[in-house]
């Protein structure tokens, strides 16, 4: 009977799965199996489901076994893949690391595109590099009470991670928390230090409405510099669009 | 000129954000530049879009005039010294805060300074260095900055701004002598040629310096572009295009942007305002064949001839090219060299590449090329796999020309179904003449 995991909807949960998955079926290779979210459960038929808690240990092994015998390229596309949104990217991620295990030098499994689950890890990875662009663009700070920087965003994917070591790099020297409102997750970053990713605080989100007193005169400052750049008899609304889709346009300054 | 004395910040920034719109450079690419920790700012090689305006442009940069009073008198511009308009300057402060505040918040990548000629060029090169010295080294900017050369300031300024910033520019903005002569009586091709060559040679210069001494400071990094005006003097396609050639060949340039010409002043030098806007779709025939320029390894004579001046409208330039060649095609996906792969009308660089990697591992059909990605919507009717083509096509222009129209770009109703013959390229009797290498600016 198909074995199916269901794990918590992050990447610790994620990788805690593949563990128990890899325990089940590496031995045994008639075994079925899938992993699942919660939350994002569908029933099916002939199956029996079995809990996983995540755990951080499960976890590191997880990414370490995926390190030695994979190599880094494999895990970078890995753990994007698994920051990203579809509900399949466990089954896709397992698939990829048995793949790994029919060829002979594993660290190349990447170039095997041929192989449906490698080229699904592939595309996923793509998915959220793209979006980690689109919101180190997008990301808009606002400067709170205390001088600190905050800026809030709703990404698909939960790039965080991927976007706070660009402004670590940037803003070095400033107080900044970036607030991902969709997972629930902050990355926090004191002037000179290494920046901090928290998830399961709960946070009173008050706390960031007060603005500084110069807050509003350059969001206002560059809504006129948007508005004064645009060329009107050049006025391409669609082009536009294209480039910055509505869905992205929630915390932008300039479309309030 | 009207000078208001104690205007805000936010008038000002109206004011020469207006009057820099019309610059299009506004890239943030070409450097890379990591955070040493004293102050704010980085920059990525790749170059970052933060928004985009109403006209579908990207806005990287804080595009501002450091002020919009000019001595000069250039037709075309909006600032000229005869128009009436509001006049403003920043100061080097207000440019410094300004910068500093929208980048902290995430809104740009860096600076792009412009300006109007104030007094004269050496004195408004002056500012612009100062103001670019206080925001590098007091408030230790270290994000990306643009700086306009200007054209007749004195070579030390030159230098000194070319190792503040990361890209300068000075805009040619007319391709022929004549067509500067009439519309811009203040420039010269000399005065404009001049800074264009000493950014040239300075970068070579620090070439070798950084590969000597390791750390030393670099100069325009990011290197040096121009624009040029589209459908300002009749000049044609041909005309641009060559001149675009010749400053990628003999000045080393990073980029040649073009720029619609967007009737702002009434003058009798300048074509008359019509209803149909800016010549947006000669603008991207033109940057088409720029691309085919740099990175397609065309030629300029490839493109275009005397007898045909002028790009088609119908057709991008490449297809066009294809279609006026057609012994050339089809060409076989499994042997051509990768410079013939290049020249297929659909394939770009990236698909080349792709079936140079894949073909070494066995032989393609057109199944393997659609799962590696190549788009054969136009690509089919010029390609072979194993001798056969996708479908059954007659390699003869009307044919392809028809399939391409109905497949290809949206176009106009009612141009569809026309043959080849018959697809007029832009016949405007005011454009015309030759390359002629003396009336040319390069």
């Amino acid at each position: 009977m198909k074995r199916i995991y269901v794990c918590e909807n992050e990447v610790t949960g994620l990788f805690s799965a593949l563990y128990d998955a890899w325990k089940y079926l590496v031995p045994d290779h008639g075994a079925e199996c899938g992993i699942r979210f919660r939350g994002h459960l569908e029933q099916e038929l002939f199956c029996e489901y079995t809990e996983v808690e995540s755990n951080e240990k499960k976890a590191l092994s997880v990414e370490r076994m995926i390190l030695s015998h994979m190599g880094w390229y494999a895990y970078k596309l890995i753990y994007q893949a698994a920051l990203s949104d579809d509900p399949d990217r466990g089954d896709v991620i397992l698939g990829t690391m048995l793949a790994a295990r029919e060829i002979p030098d594993s660290r190349r499994i990447m170039d095997h595109l041929g192989n449906a689950q490698v080229e699904q890890t592939f595309e996923l990875s793509r998915t959220v590099n793209n979006e980690t662009t689109r919101w180190i663009e997008l990301i808009r700070f606002r400067e709170l009470e205390q001088g600190i920087l905050y800026a809030r965003f709703e990404p698909k994917c939960r790039v965080l991670s991927c976007v706070a070591p660009h402004f670590a790099e940037r803003l070095s020297v400033e107080n900044w928390m970036i607030h991902d409102a969709v997972h629930e997750e902050y990355a926090v970053h004191e002037a000179g230090r290494q920046w901090i990713l928290v998830s399961g605080e709960h946070v009173d989100e008050d706390r960031f409405s007060s603005y500084s007193a110069k807050e509003e005169k350059f969001s206002e400052l560059w809504k006129e510099f948007t508005d004064a750049i645009a060329i009107k008899e050049r006025k391409n609304p669609r082009c536009q669009m294209g480039h910055l889709p509505l869905w992205c346009r929630k915390n932008l300054v300039e479309f309030e | 000129m009207q000078i208001s004395e104690n205007m805000s910040v936010m008038e000002k920034l109206r004011i020469l954000t207006d009057a820099a719109k019309y610059d299009v450079a506004c890239t943030s690419s070409g450097t890379f530049r990591g955070n040493d920790g004293t102050g704010i700012g980085s920059c990525v090689q790749m170059g970052i879009c933060h928004s985009f305006a109403a006209d579908g442009r990207c806005i990287s940069l804080l595009k501002i005039l450091f002020t919009n009073e000019c001595i000069f008198d250039c037709k075309y511009c909006i600032n000229r010294r005869s128009n009436v308009v509001p006049r403003a300057s920043f100061t080097p402060d207000e440019i410094c805060e300004l910068t500093i505040e929208f980048y902290r918040r995430n809104y740009i990548e860096g600076l792009f300074l412009s300006s109007g000629i104030l007094k004269s060029p050496d004195y408004t090169m002056e500012l612009i260095c100062a103001a670019l010295e206080k925001l590098r080294k007091v408030y230790r900017f270290q994000g990306y900055i643009h700086v306009k050369a200007i054209p007749g300031a004195s070579e030390e300024l030159i230098q000194r701004a070319g190792f503040l910033a990361d890209r300068m520019s000075v805009n040619l903005e007319l391709a022929t002598a004549e067509g500067l002569r009439t519309l811009a009586p203040h420039k010269t091709r000399d005065k404009i040629l001049k800074p264009m060559r000493l950014v040239q040679n300075g970068r070579s210069q620090n070439a070798y310096e950084l590969k000597v001494y390791h750390h030393a400071p670099s100069f325009v990094p990011a290197g040096q572009s121009t624009q040029m005006i589209v459908g300002a003097t009749p000049e044609t396609d041909y005309q641009m295009l060559h001149v675009a050639e010749t400053l990628y060949q003999r000045f080393d340039l990073k980029r040649v942007f073009y720029s619609a010409f967007v009737s702002v002043n009434v003058d009798k030098a300048l074509p008359a305002k019509t209803d149909q806007g800016p010549p947006l779709l000669r603008e991207h025939r033109l940057y088409q064949a720029d691309w085919l320029l740099r990175y397609y390894k065309f030629e300029a004579k490839e493109l275009l001839t005397e007898e045909e001046p002028n790009f088609n409208p119908l057709f991008d330039p490449k297809c066009n090219w294809a279609l006026r060649h057609l012994e050339y095609f089809p060409v076989e996906v499994n042997r051509a060299p990768y410079e013939m792969l290049l020249r297929v009308p659909g394939l770009g660089y990236r698909s080349a590449g792709r079936i140079v990697r894949a073909r070494r591992l066995g032989t393609l059909d057109f199944q393997d090329l659609k799962k590696i990605g190549v788009v054969l919507k136009r690509a089919m009717y010029f390609l072979t796999c194993n001798g056969r083509m996708m479908y059954p096509v007659k390699l003869e222009q009307d044919y392809i020309a028809r399939n391409l129209l109905d497949a290809g770009e949206r176009l106009p109703q009612e141009v569809r179904g026309m043959t080849y013959q018959q697809l007029s390229l832009f016949d405007d009797v005011r454009f015309g003449g030759g390359v002629n290498e003396k009336n040319l600016c390069v």
